[in-house]
């Protein structure tokens, strides 16, 4: 679905993306990790086709992202961190009137505005939308077009639990059918829930990409911590891989005398420190 | 059908933030001003409000227009759907003649001049042209402020020579490229086509100008920050 091959850009004489190679396939969940100035939003408008004067390869659909015309946009819909829409204008007039640029049919409005829980705020203008309904009313404007390819920036973000567990399942759904995906976060929890790969962007290069168990179980040992209680309360730890070798635990085990048991694997955040000595700001 | 579906939506845009309720107030306060000038006036001062106002209004609204869309980053979802640069300027040219249009239709019956359809025709060209010089002006800015100080001497360009021509239409003026269009509205012109030549070919220029630099603000401001 998306190949990008030896990709170098540059904004001055100073390399900014140095040969960077990657793959994403149909119907994935691929996300983009890096602090800010690392080069991800580079990389996305080179992908969405608005940076042209890169060298390498970024096809994108069988396109080559340099050279698409307008019908390219066809079939990607992008999501922007920021609301993208006429205040003055209502949600269904908002979406009618981004719907009415693209070629193909687009939709049914109020199907997607019921899929947010907006079905009863179609008719109010966006300059009163709260901040989590115009996140909900923006994600609902990428799908209009139901596109093949979604560039979701930080969707979570500013969003209560509740509408963050709603826009999270949106995602997993457009997943389920067969969209592909890609999330750009801040959010390490909803990387690891969301995405299928991440990969680690710093100073225009990716520093890792797998699954994020992959990169969790690969560098992290996993440990052990119990609690338990003889007269006071207790914490014991050991190495995941060494719990036989526990004579305390085994014991405590035995005797059903523990209080709680959790294995605690690293974070994917504690993962991209290692990997990049860097901090996700 | 998608440019026809742009442009109602540029119309809806306008009439939503007001423009087309503006233009009907100042319409009202024009007709109001030019039955209190003594018939013999009403010709060329209805000429001097046509030129100045509802033919220059792109250069005032463009602005605005482009600062909103700025600031509700509208451009950032344009610039990545498949509406092209060329339909973009076109649906601004055309709804913003549209109103630029009506409200001289209305000023010219009121004067009582007898070449509405030229005046028209050169409105539509005019307009095109002042909207496609603010556009070429607020695809480099980002505050109202800038704008209005980029613009006066632009104002003072295009307003004070023609406006001076109207009334005193000495030669050395007459070389001034928008004094066609004041030739054509006033209905002074001795060579119609040529100065509609004039005007269309000033249009076409400043196309190809607003077409680059739309194109770098969508490359600029587009998906900046994805």
């Amino acid at each position: 679905m998306i190949t990008v091959e030896e990709l170098s850009f540059s904004y001055t004489n100073k390399p900014f993306i140095s040969n960077m190679s990657f793959q994403v396939r149909k119907g994935e969940v691929f996300g983009f990790l890096g602090p800010s100035g690392a080069g991800k939003t580079t990389l996305q408008k080179i992908l969405t086709g608005l940076i042209t004067t890169y060298r390498g390869s970024a096809v994108l659909n069988g396109v080559e992202c340099k050279t698409h015309s307008k019908s390219f946009y066809e079939n990607i819909g992008v999501d922007f961190e920021y609301s993208t829409l006429y205040e003055k204008l209502t949600a269904y007039e908002n979406l009618q009137f981004f719907g009415s640029l693209y070629a193909k049919n687009v939709r049914n409005i109020d199907d997607l505005l019921e899929s947010v829980g907006l079905q009863n705020d179609g008719d109010k203008k966006v300059s009163e939308y709260s901040k989590g309904m115009k996140s909900r009313l923006n994600f609902i404007k990428a799908l209009l077009h139901d596109p093949a390819i979604l560039f979701l920036d930080e969707p979570t973000s500013g969003l209560d639990p509740t509408n963050s567990r709603i826009m999270k399942d949106l995602i997993l759904h457009e997943k389920k059918c067969g969209k592909t995906v890609l999330l750009t976060t801040h959010n390490m929890l909803d990387a690891a829930e969301l995405c299928d790969r991440v990969a680690f962007i710093v100073d225009g290069t990716i520093k890792a990409l797998d699954t994020p168990h992959n990169l969790i179980m690969q560098k992290g040992a996993a440990s052990v911590k119990y609690t338990y209680y003889d007269g006071t309360e207790h914490t014991g730890q050991c190495s995941l891989t060494k719990t036989a070798e526990d004579q305390l635990l085994m014991s405590l085990l035995k005797n059903n005398a523990i209080r709680s048991i959790h294995s605690s694997e690293p974070t994917l955040n504690d993962i991209f420190i290692e990997v990049t000595g860097r901090t996700l700001k | 059908m998608r440019f026809i579906k742009l442009l109602l939506g540029d119309i809806r845009f306008q009439f939503k933030y007001g423009f087309y309720f503006m233009y009907v107030v100042f319409c009202v306060a024009y007709i109001w001003i030019l039955l209190f000038f003594p018939a013999a006036w009403r010709q060329k001062a209805a000429c001097m409000m046509i030129y100045s106002d509802p033919a220059a209004l792109g250069l005032f609204f463009m602005g605005a227009i482009i600062l909103l869309e700025k600031s509700e980053r509208v451009l950032n979802a344009l610039a990545v759907s498949p509406l092209t640069i060329m339909e973009y300027i076109l649906s601004k040219v055309i709804s913003l003649a549209a109103i630029s249009t009506l409200v001289s239709l209305v000023l010219a019956i009121v004067a009582g001049s007898d070449n509405i359809p030229v005046i028209l025709l050169s409105v539509v060209i005019t307009s095109g042209i002042f909207t496609l010089l603010g556009l070429i002006i607020a695809a480099k800015i980002n505050s109202l402020n800038q704008y209005l100080i980029a613009t006066v001497p632009l104002e003072i360009i295009c307003f004070v020579p023609p406006l001076i021509y109207l009334f005193y239409p000495a030669d050395i003026l007459r070389w001034h490229p928008l004094n066609s269009s004041m030739r054509l509205i006033n209905g002074s012109t001795n060579h119609t086509a040529c100065d509609m030549m004039i005007l269309i070919l000033i249009f076409l220029i400043l196309f190809l100008i607003a077409h680059r630099t739309t194109q770098k603000m969508w490359k600029t401001i587009g998906g900046v920050k994805l």
